[in-house]
């Protein structure tokens, strides 16, 4: 194997969940597998799916001031932001906080779920490189901050009441997290070669 | 000081490291392999033209920067009254108000986060241009912090997302996104899409 940061050629290692590998000359992580890497992925992503709904439709949370109550949701933000005449933000808006998680999620649901059933289908590693290449445009956890500047900001202005949205938004930021951080790449792609092969010799 | 030269890279043993998924493929000589036989991704020794493309998009990042930070980025319109803020504004209100931690947050976000991805990956454009062969493990260090931090930008454009939806009392009060937010946008694009036409092995290579 070679490390992916600098090049430096290495002796390939095993590595036991709960150790890491990193490279001696820059210091890059290599492994850090995971242990039940499998079913913990699968448990997450779907937590992750079926909140997912709920997350983008239910109102996040409802300013009350002077007597007028506004709410809103994320879906809701997408579509404000597109009328009042900021497309390119709106479709930055709508792959970052909606496409790009969903898109993520059910990826890495679909290649669990495959791996789960050993079922190796031959377009596996094509849903596996979506998900490396997309992984850093799903940005759940920065509108978490988002929600959270904001509430920060309004709290003098106005009276804040916290609905489901919210709720069910944290709840899909953890599965969407524990579930990158459970996804063991090393093994995830070690299983579908191996797959793939032995499904090419029967 | 660690001496690159001396180590013994996949690169000089005629083999290559899969982009996506890291399986090493021999990639020159008569086994050269134009495909990863694992996952399909395109085999090149280095990331191609990484150098020249990593300059372009820095470069946008910088001259998109200064329409980003001195036009207004958020409108607030009460009773009829419209005030306009850049993000330095923004900034400043927190600090009068006495929201230290929030103003800090948003200050390093918005303002420092993207000077350092500029001035970091300018460093590093450099370091590799002229063969600064010192501070190695650092500069590589600097280049997986850069990559990091490249979203938490984003933050910015979220938060008048979500005031806009939230703050609109029709004719009472009402907020909205004003001209400085696409290129804003802009700036934490470029600088992503930098990190990743960045090739972190040339800094290693001779």
């Amino acid at each position: 194997m070679a490390c992916h940061g600098c090049d430096l050629l290495l002796e390939s290692q095993a590595v036991e969940p709960g150790e890491k590998l990193c490279c001696p000359r820059c210091g890059e992580t290599l492994k850090d597998p995971q242990p039940d890497s499998i079913n913990h992925t699968l448990a997450l992503t779907l937590t992750g799916l079926l909140l997912f709904p709920f997350a983008i439709f239910m109102p996040i949370m409802t300013l009350d001031t002077m007597g007028l109550e506004n709410s809103g949701n994320i879906f809701d933000e997408v579509i404000t932001t597109w009328f009042s005449g900021y497309w390119f933000i709106a479709i930055l808006l709508a792959l970052t906080t909606i496409i790009f998680p969903l898109a993520k999620l059910a990826l890495l649901f679909l290649i669990a779920l495959n791996l789960k059933l050993k079922r190796y289908h031959s377009s596996l590693h094509l849903l596996m490189r979506s998900y490396v290449h997309l992984d850093e445009w799903g940005m759940l956890e920065v509108f978490m901050i988002g929600i959270l500047v904001t509430i920060i900001k309004m709290h003098h202005m106005a009276h804040i009441h916290y609905d489901t949205g919210l709720f069910c938004f944290v709840g899909l930021l953890a599965a969407t997290l524990g579930s990158s951080m459970m996804m063991d790449k090393d093994e995830f792609w070690n299983l579908i070669e191996n797959g793939e092969l032995n499904g090419e010799l029967k | 000081m660690i001496n690159p030269g001396d180590d013994l890279t996949a690169k000089t043993a005629g083999l290559a490291i899969c982009h996506d998924c890291h399986k090493l493929v021999p990639a020159t000589g008569k086994q050269a392999l134009p495909s990863c036989p694992r996952c399909g991704a395109a085999i090149h020794l280095r990331k191609p033209d990484s150098i020249n493309r990593t300059w372009a998009l820095v470069l946008s990042s910088l001259i998109l920067s200064f329409p980003a930070n001195l036009l207004p980025i958020m409108e607030v319109d009460f009773l009829g009254t419209i005030e306009a803020s850049t993000i330095m504004d923004g900034i400043i209100y927190f600090f009068q108000e006495g929201s230290y931690g929030i103003g800090l947050v948003i200050l390093t976000a918005s303002i420092l986060v993207p000077c350092f991805k500029i001035i970091g990956l300018i460093l590093i454009l450099l370091s590799i241009r002229y063969r600064w062969r010192s501070w190695m493990r650092h500069k590589m260090l600097l280049f997986r912090i850069i990559e990091f931090i490249g979203r938490w930008s984003m933050l910015d454009i979220f938060v008048i997302a979500l005031l806009q939806v939230l703050v609109n009392f029709g004719s009472l009060t009402a907020i909205s996104a004003t001209t400085a937010a696409p290129y804003f946008a802009g700036v934490v694009l470029c600088t992503m899409f930098a990190a990743i036409t960045f090739d972190p092995r040339l800094l290693w290579d001779n």
